[in-house]
């Protein structure tokens, strides 16, 4: 992305400027610490300012919004500005009481961010392409607004749909609805939050990842939203953690890192320099999770067991159901190519075969 | 022969050959989630696979267009009579019932998608398919609110747009049309409770049925007035309450080469 790039106001907060870490969120404790951050909206409102002052600020950052334009797919002027419009939102106490008081410039405005890290915030949107889910600390994503930060992948709207299929299975069927669900490589824990609301009172949700922050992240979600006692984190490789549970698990669903190695540079920025490798880059092909996680299931997954798995798209999609037509020959039956929003193939689903034919 | 059988079980059910019948899976409906915040279990959705309820059979070619344009009515005209039941039973439906009703999109059609973006791209457009109107949302962040407001629209411009035929000489306003009447009207009836407005929910449904009336004496205020006990006054300024239902008035009119009500 080039910038084309103005400051009115800067020079009274160079300062801060010079200082700051891009990569590190504002009042972050230490770089080390595994303490998931609080989501801005979240925090509390102890730093306020004039609606002046504000409306300066605002200014700034539309104007800056304004210069961009983007050469690998990345935001435009118009997302930009929408997503001013949320940054506002989470950032003040009370957004809606500042309407009626447009002309009283002296208001003051109770914050959840100093004034001045508003403007690290956008800097770091515009000029770093940091994701403005990481920027705020949260995705709003189907009815959960879910607690996101570096080192854990944003999960996408499309992912969405996984929830749909398993809540579709589960109905009509207590053995599953009721039954013992995995989600693998968790991330921020969507997947498992989203499947732990749709499954019965005694369903319950392992969900493991690699990575610690995303561990910590996901049990932060899990928390909010009181599921604690229906979902576990667990810390590990895909299947790792769940070596005991062979042959018991009512349902398995992924997201796994799916995009070829050779792709991951070509990303958005927002993407490719700020979202973690490891939940994005699948391999040469971009199916070595994939395959991983297709031969493993067949042995967690009980007889009658349904699992799904999000894809790159219409070949790894032909690629799996050959896969498991061929090497994994009568382990599972029912298999089916589900489409996203976009009308692209992208999930994988089917049952474990009631019998083995192996 | 086990063989036999167990190629059956693997079956796939999508077939990607241009033009295919393909059992979608109520594909679109699939998309629509629920609008309350708790368990959707007793929600009323058509299955994936199932080929229960309203799922259809959506004829789908796959090259660029996503099977959500498919629309299997035709409309003609700002109004429109709806095929099956009328404008009333649409808006009666339960949001879920509407839905089966519907496609939905998120206007994301080029590029891979999925891992690949960071777009927050939350803007939803609904369609009704026997009808054919759209509607559509966009100002929120999370697509969930941006269906429920596409949604609200959406009943919005079905009363708008979707006509009931009305007999004139038996004419007797449903209950929903004399809610949203002054208390003053002379047939209104004291149990009517009090007089609901624009920003209530269920003014839409009244909104439709007035309009069934001022299309069926063909724009006149002071005749429909006289049906609504009302006088003309009274109810040109209510049928000025409302943004919509004023343009869709004064469209018609305009139509009969009558002035617009201002």
């Amino acid at each position: 992305m080039r910038l084309g790039f103005s400051l009115p106001s800067l020079s009274k907060f160079s300062p801060i400027f010079s200082h700051y870490n891009p990569v590190q969120p504002i009042s972050s404790s230490s770089p080390t610490s595994l303490k998931p951050q609080t989501p801005l909206f979240l925090r509390p409102p102890t730093h306020s300012t004039t609606l002046s002052h504000l409306q300066k600020w605002q200014n700034w950052a539309k104007t800056l919004a304004s210069s961009v334009t983007s050469t690998d797919n990345g935001p435009d002027t118009t997302l930009l500005l929408r997503e001013l419009n949320w940054l506002i939102e989470d950032a003040l106490e009370n957004p809606k009481s500042i309407l009626p008081q447009l002309g009283n410039e002296d208001m003051v405005v109770t914050l959840r961010a100093e004034l001045k890290d508003l403007y690290v915030l956008w800097k770091q949107r515009i000029e770093e392409r940091r994701p403005f889910q990481y920027v705020v600390g949260c995705e709003h994503w189907r009815d959960l607004v879910l607690s996101v930060e570096e080192g854990v992948l944003i999960p996408r709207p499309e992912t969405e749909l996984v929830v749909d299929l398993v809540s579709d299975v589960v109905e009509g069927n207590e053995e599953l609805r009721d039954g013992l669900w995995a989600d693998l490589g968790t991330g921020s824990g969507a997947l498992a939050i989203g499947i732990g609301r749709v499954l019965g009172t005694c369903g319950r949700v392992v969900a493991t990842d690699l990575s610690p922050v995303a561990v910590e992240v996901a049990s932060y979600n899990v928390q909010r939203y009181n599921l604690q006692d229906k979902i576990e984190i667990k810390l590990g490789s895909w299947f790792e953690p769940l070596k005991n549970f062979e042959g018991e698990l009512a349902g398995l669903v992924s997201n796994p890192p799916y995009i070829p190695s050779e792709h991951i540079s070509g990303l958005q920025a927002e993407v490719a320099k700020h979202e973690p490798r490891l939940a994005l880059d699948g391999g040469a092909n971009g199916m070595d999770d994939l395959l991983h996680l297709c031969c493993g299931t067949a042995s967690l997954l009980k007889p009658g067991g349904f699992f799904a798995f999000e894809t790159n798209g219409e070949k790894q999609c032909k690629f799996l159901v050959d896969y498991m037509k061929n090497e994994l020959k009568g382990g599972f039956c029912d298999v089916d190519i589900v489409l996203d929003f976009a009308g692209k193939e992208r999930f994988v689903t089917g049952f474990r075969s009631k019998t083995n034919y192996q | 022969m086990m063989s036999q059988s167990l190629l059956k079980s693997f079956l796939i059910k999508f077939r990607r050959s241009s033009g295919a019948t393909v059992d979608v899976l109520s594909y679109a409906s699939s998309k629509c989630y629920d609008f309350g915040i708790h368990s959707r279990s007793s929600l009323v959705y058509p299955r994936r696979n199932h080929g229960v309820g309203s799922s259809q059979r959506i004829k789908v070619g796959f090259s660029n267009n996503p099977p959500f344009l498919y629309n299997n009515y035709t409309t003609s005209g700002s109004a429109t009579t709806a095929a099956a039941g009328g404008g009333r039973e649409l808006l009666a439906m339960t949001d879920q019932q509407l839905m089966t009703q519907c496609d939905m999109d998120t206007f994301k059609s080029s590029g891979p998608g999925g891992q690949h973006r960071n777009k927050r791209e939350s803007a939803v457009r609904i369609k009704h398919l026997p009808t054919g109107i759209v509607a559509q949302a966009a100002e929120d962040r999370s697509q969930h609110k941006n269906r429920a407001a596409a949604l609200a629209r959406l009943r919005n411009l079905l009363a708008l747009k979707v006509r009931n035929t009305v007999d004139l000489d038996a004419y007797s306003p449903p209950q929903e049309l004399l809610l949203i009447l002054p208390v003053k009207s002379t047939i209104r009836g004291s149990s009517c409770g009090p007089q609901i407005g624009p920003n209530n929910p269920k003014f839409a449904l009244g909104k439709q049925a007035l309009l069934d009336l001022i299309f069926a004496v063909e724009g006149s205020v002071s005749d429909a007035a006289r049906k609504l006990g009302l006088s003309t006054g009274a109810l040109s300024r209510l049928i000025l309450s409302d943004d919509s239902l004023r343009m869709a008035v004064n469209e018609l009119r305009t139509s009969k080469g009558m002035k617009p009500l201002k």
